[in-house]
């Protein structure tokens, strides 16, 4: 007969049991805590300040939903990867999907990457014409969620780009911003502010908050010059001479006898601490960002003011533009019509474009809504100027976007073309903006044969079709 | 239990589970990723078979060799700068008359129980140019200290060595403690009557006797540099770093695959990291048999 | 002398280690305004020159109250013990399998083992979401439990500690004794490699308890995220919320901390009673 020895289960840990316990424990209440069932359209969307701001406008849907016949909504809020990854894969492999997706406008290339017809979101483009909303928003909006002719998203916003500047700093050094106009009157009349104060031999207090290696004010810079990585037929055009005239440029105000940026990142404690501090007298303020400010930065109120952008030609466009999101609706949704009614209300609706301003200072695409009095409202924060307007003001100027798929790559490369530019300037002791441009021309080149030969792989994407 | 299974068919039910849930869970997403690697694909109506393009590619493009190199830099690092220091910091620790040891083996223990979240999030603000607690500390200890060292712009590799030695140098210096305390301490005083110094004691004494400890180390230590992949992505905000300074082999991967939304290439880097692997676990096994 | 400056130099290791928890807690109870002016505490006239009117724990509450986190926290016990107990079982069991018995197919399985070790997890992500799928696991519990039961590291382990801790005469011993094959192994093998046992549970538990890659895309409700997720998920897409993310980080931290101090002699054990003779 077999030896019974002391039993296993003696010879635990104490560790090992309480793991054992919580297992048993935990696998009860997980069993047993009911789960709410959630019918109704499934809305995702990866910003918790959306989210926060849309809870109210759907609690209200939901309500007078039995009455209209219409399906409640349940908002999800997921981080933007795992929102894409699933969009992905339920596009490709038909795993479960929302019915309504928000999308941010650096993740929305990997969806036009294949065929036309396999796009997982809706073709909304007949849809807006027939109910005229592609005529009622704002048309540059529509750039980013547009692949070869074909509009796939509604989109949130307009996102023009002011700058901000110290007013206090300003007027009390005696110039008159709004003499400007150009990049080069920039320059040149705002040279006087850089000083140093504490006698270290290095400037205390720069002009502008801009630096080569923040691949989205190159993008910025690029777009207000009228460059763009990516033509009206989505080809290639990174090696463009306006393209090569601003990173010489971006590197002159960074590097050298010129130099009149300095780099204070935005969202960072270094970055905060330094504006606070009127390490740089001006910042590329797109309207979102104005909110992020207003409540991460209380203490610059009523020292902040707006203006356009100074141009990159006289004459030429006074804003740019940063981020966007859209909302698609994938094809298969349980409820297109009940899906569409309920994005024009979150999205074209009066009401929510009103609070969505006074929440986050963003403001809505759509142009009959824009002349709303809450756009006029003074602001204190902005010494009494009402950015709404401003914003409003530079909206039919706003650089239309693309939709590549290569576009972040492109992005990439240009920056690295950049930083290359920036050695070498370094490295040569060049910072004139004239002596720069020829080197930036060669260095966009080769970052334009990069982007084309992972272009050339692909075999699905073929630039340039139906318009 | 009254199951009677005999010696010769429990070995198959024993090793059951684990064949079970690795042909399911492993094996077959991995035959997937194979085919995946030899086509271009684009939804199920949209496949192409490009058969070795992708891998012709991947030899050709810079930047998966940029990728290796980076992954490689990394490697090299976490085995000839943290496993000595996690020797050093055992050797340290591993004298017993000192108090409070099994405390300061909690503390220097504790980075590792940290999720990879968090880690990059505080050193992203530990590394910040002005007011970065490791710029302002520099700069208060030593004034010729920039304190703008652009971490994050410019030295990026040295930021992600420094942040993974706060990770896992105390995971590792768990290993080499109790491998010291098996080191035999006769030999040791016997040595040292002799008239060895501490520093041939070490080499000729401890280092033997911790061997097989410390290949295991270094081989879980180089496995686990090769995945690297959350910890730069986050620390440099979703992206790979200026000139791609952060850019590891499965961050490219996951570039690939779900940024661009080329799965096809995304399996043939997975496949080419895992044959580079390979071949490099075969040869070091063939060499440490040869040794024998 | 001798004994000074090793544990000086431990010492100063020690709270340069300390530092980043350090500040993980003062930034946990800092308000959003506060979080960018003062690097640890914010300044004030308070006791120690600190603004203690100015320590919070609103974030706490707000992750309890408007967060769900409790629920979160039930899910993470639930997914690391769960995961840990039933991957040690399988991985003792397979670790057995490949070092106290000759099969055939041995050699192949432990070669397998070891390749499986250096496969990148990112290269299954996108075949394995359609996998769980086709299975029909996506946002079920057993899609997260399931995959997670046998890990290649596991075995690899246990194989170490059996070869190094269970003699075979003993095992032949008790199997001439008649004893059963599953009872050899509960009640004989078992207790001779119990540092392992709580090892590796705890390695595992650490490991799903840090897991968030797999799970945000794997569950679909947010009613069974675990914890990790949803820390991950207060990330915001360009500002941060610094309050909040430290504080549900804290809260994630505790329970591991507390698990390592009851199991750190068995961990340690464990962990080099494969190894060493390995």
């Amino acid at each position: 007969m077999c030896i019974r020895p002391r039993r296993a289960y003696i010879s635990l840990s104490l560790g090992a049991w309480i793991i054992i316990g919580i297992a048993l424990v935990s696998t009860l209440v997980v069993l047993c805590w009911p789960i709410p069932q959630r019918r109704g359209l499934e809305f995702w969307v990866f910003s918790r300040t959306h989210a926060d701001f849309y809870t109210p406008v759907i609690a209200d849907w939901n309500r007078s939903a039995p009455a209209d016949g219409v399906p409640e909504v349940n908002l999800l809020n997921i981080s933007s990867d795992a929102l894409c990854r699933r969009a992905m894969s339920g596009f490709l492999s038909n795993t479960p999907l929302a019915d309504m997706m928000e999308i941010e406008r650096s993740q929305i290339g990997q969806f036009f990457s294949g065929p036309v017809n396999d796009i997982g979101f809706t073709d909304l483009t007949d849809r807006l014409h027939k109910e005229g909303i592609d005529t009622a928003l704002n048309e540059p909006s529509f750039g980013p969620w547009t692949s070869r002719g074909r509009v796939y998203g509604l989109p949130h916003d307009v996102h023009p780009v002011m700058l901000a500047y110290r007013a206090d700093l300003v007027e009390a050094a005696g110039i008159d911003i709004n003499q400007i106009e150009t990049w080069d009157d920039f320059a040149r009349i705002m040279k006087p502010m850089i000083q140093d104060f504490d006698g270290d031999g290095r400037p205390d207090r720069y002009l502008l908050n801009l630096w080569y290696t923040n691949p989205d004010s190159v993008e910025m810079m690029i777009l207000q010059a009228g460059g763009n990585f990516f033509d009206a037929q989505d080809r290639l055009v990174v090696a463009s001479e306006t393209n090569a005239r601003v990173l010489a440029t971006l590197v002159s105000w960074c590097e050298g006898p010129n130099r009149i940026a300095a780099d204070t990142p935005e969202f960072s404690a270094s970055g905060n601490e330094l504006r606070l501090k009127g390490f740089v007298v001006c910042s590329l303020m797109p309207d979102w960002l104005a909110g992020v400010w207003k409540s991460d930065l209380p203490k610059l109120g009523g020292k902040i003011k707006l203006r356009p952008l100074p141009t990159w030609t006289k004459g030429g466009c006074q804003t740019s533009v940063w981020g966007g999101t859209m909302l698609g609706i994938p094809k298969n949704t349980k409820d297109f019509s009940a899906a569409w009614n309920f994005v024009q209300r979150i999205y074209l609706s009066e009401s929510v474009a009103k609070q969505l301003y006074q929440t986050t200072t963003i403001i809505s695409p759509v142009k009959a809504l824009w002349k709303s009095d809450f756009y006029d409202v003074p602001e204190p924060y902005f010494s009494g100027q009402a950015p709404g307007r401003l914003y409003i003001n530079l909206a039919p100027q706003v650089p239309r976007r693309n939709s590549s798929p290569y576009n972040t790559l492109a992005k990439q490369r240009v920056l690295d073309a950049t930083i290359a530019l920036r050695q070498w300037a370094v490295a040569n002791k060049t910072y004139e903006r004239t002596a720069l441009e020829p080197v930036a021309q060669k260095l966009l080149q080769e970052a334009q044969a990069q982007v084309q030969r992972q272009m050339n792989r692909n075999t699905f994407l073929t630039p340039g079709e139906a318009r | 239990m009254r199951c009677r299974l005999s010696p010769k068919t429990a070995p198959y039910v024993f090793i059951a589970p684990f064949i079970l849930v690795f042909c399911i869970f492993t094996a077959y997403p991995l035959i997937q990723s194979m085919f995946l690697s030899a086509t271009q694909t684009y939804g199920p109506k949209s496949s192409t078979f490009v058969g070795m393009a992708n891998f012709q590619y991947l030899l050709a493009d810079p930047f998966f060799w940029k990728a290796l190199k980076n992954t490689a830099i990394f490697a090299a690092a976490s085995v000839f700068i943290q496993l000595p220091c996690a020797l050093g910091l055992a050797l340290l620790l591993n004298r017993s008359d000192l108090k409070g040891r099994a405390f300061m083996r909690l503390v220097f223990f504790s980075p590792s129980l940290v999720g990879l979240v968090f880690v990059a999030i505080i050193f992203g603000l530990i590394f910040e140019k002005r007011t970065g607690l490791l710029n302002v500390t520099a700069h208060r200890l030593m004034p010729t200290f920039n304190i703008d060292f652009p971490w994050l712009q410019e030295y990026v590799m040295p930021a992600l060595i420094i942040a993974s030695l706060w990770m896992y140098v105390g995971f590792n210096m768990v290993y080499f403690l109790a491998a010291l305390q098996n080191v035999s301490k006769d030999l040791l005083e016997a040595a040292a009557v002799d008239g060895a110094g501490p520093w041939h004691r070490f080499w000729h004494i401890t280092v033997p006797a911790i061997r097989p400890v410390a290949t295991f180390v270094v081989l879980l230590s180089l496995i686990g540099s090769f995945q690297l992949f959350e910890l730069p992505y986050i620390l440099l905000g979703n992206s790979a770093g200026p000139e791609n300074q952060g850019l590891t082999v499965v961050m490219y991967l996951y570039q690939t695959g779900f940024e661009i939304g080329d799965l096809g290439y995304a399996s043939a880097i997975g496949w080419l990291i895992a044959i580079l692997l390979g071949v490099f676990a075969v040869t070091q096994r063939l060499l440490a048999k040869g040794e024998e | 002398m001798k004994k000074i400056l090793p544990y000086s130099v431990l010492l100063i290791l020690a709270l340069v280690t300390l530092v980043p928890f350090a500040y993980l807690l003062c930034a946990s109870v800092k308000t959003n305004d506060d979080f960018f002016s003062a690097l640890f505490l914010p300044a004030g006239d308070g006791l120690l020159g600190i603004a203690w009117d100015h320590i919070t724990v609103g974030h706490y509450a707000r992750l309890f109250t408007q967060m769900s986190f409790f629920r979160h926290i039930v899910n993470s016990f639930f997914f690391a013990s769960v995961i840990s107990v039933l991957a040690t079982l399988c991985c003792a069991m397979g670790g057995y399998a490949l070092a106290k018995f000759r099969f055939q197919g041995r050699a192949m399985v432990t070669n397998l083992v070891l390749i499986a070790l250096i496969i990148p997890g990112a290269l299954l992500l996108a075949p394995s979401y359609q996998l769980l799928f086709r299975l029909g696991l996506l946002d079920t519990l057993a899609g997260m439990i399931l995959p997670a039961l046998a890990p290649a590291f596991g075995v690899y382990l246990f194989r170490q500690a059996m070869i190094s801790s269970v003699p075979n005469e003993l095992l032949e011993a008790a199997r001439i004794d008649g004893c059963g094959e599953v009872h050899l192994f509960f009640s004989i093998v078992l207790p001779l490699v119990r540092p392992m046992l709580g090892a590796f549970l705890l390695i595992t538990f650490l490991g799903t308890w840090n897991n968030f890659i797999g799970p945000q895309i794997v569950l679909q409700t947010p009613e069974r995220f675990p914890l990790a997720v949803a820390v991950a998920q207060l990330r915001g897409v360009y500002s941060q919320d610094y309050g909040l993310i430290m504080a549900g980080t804290m809260i994630s931290i505790v329970p591991v901390l507390g698990l390592f101090l009851l199991l750190q002699k068995e961990f340690i054990a464990g962990l080099t009673s494969g190894a060493v003779k390995g």
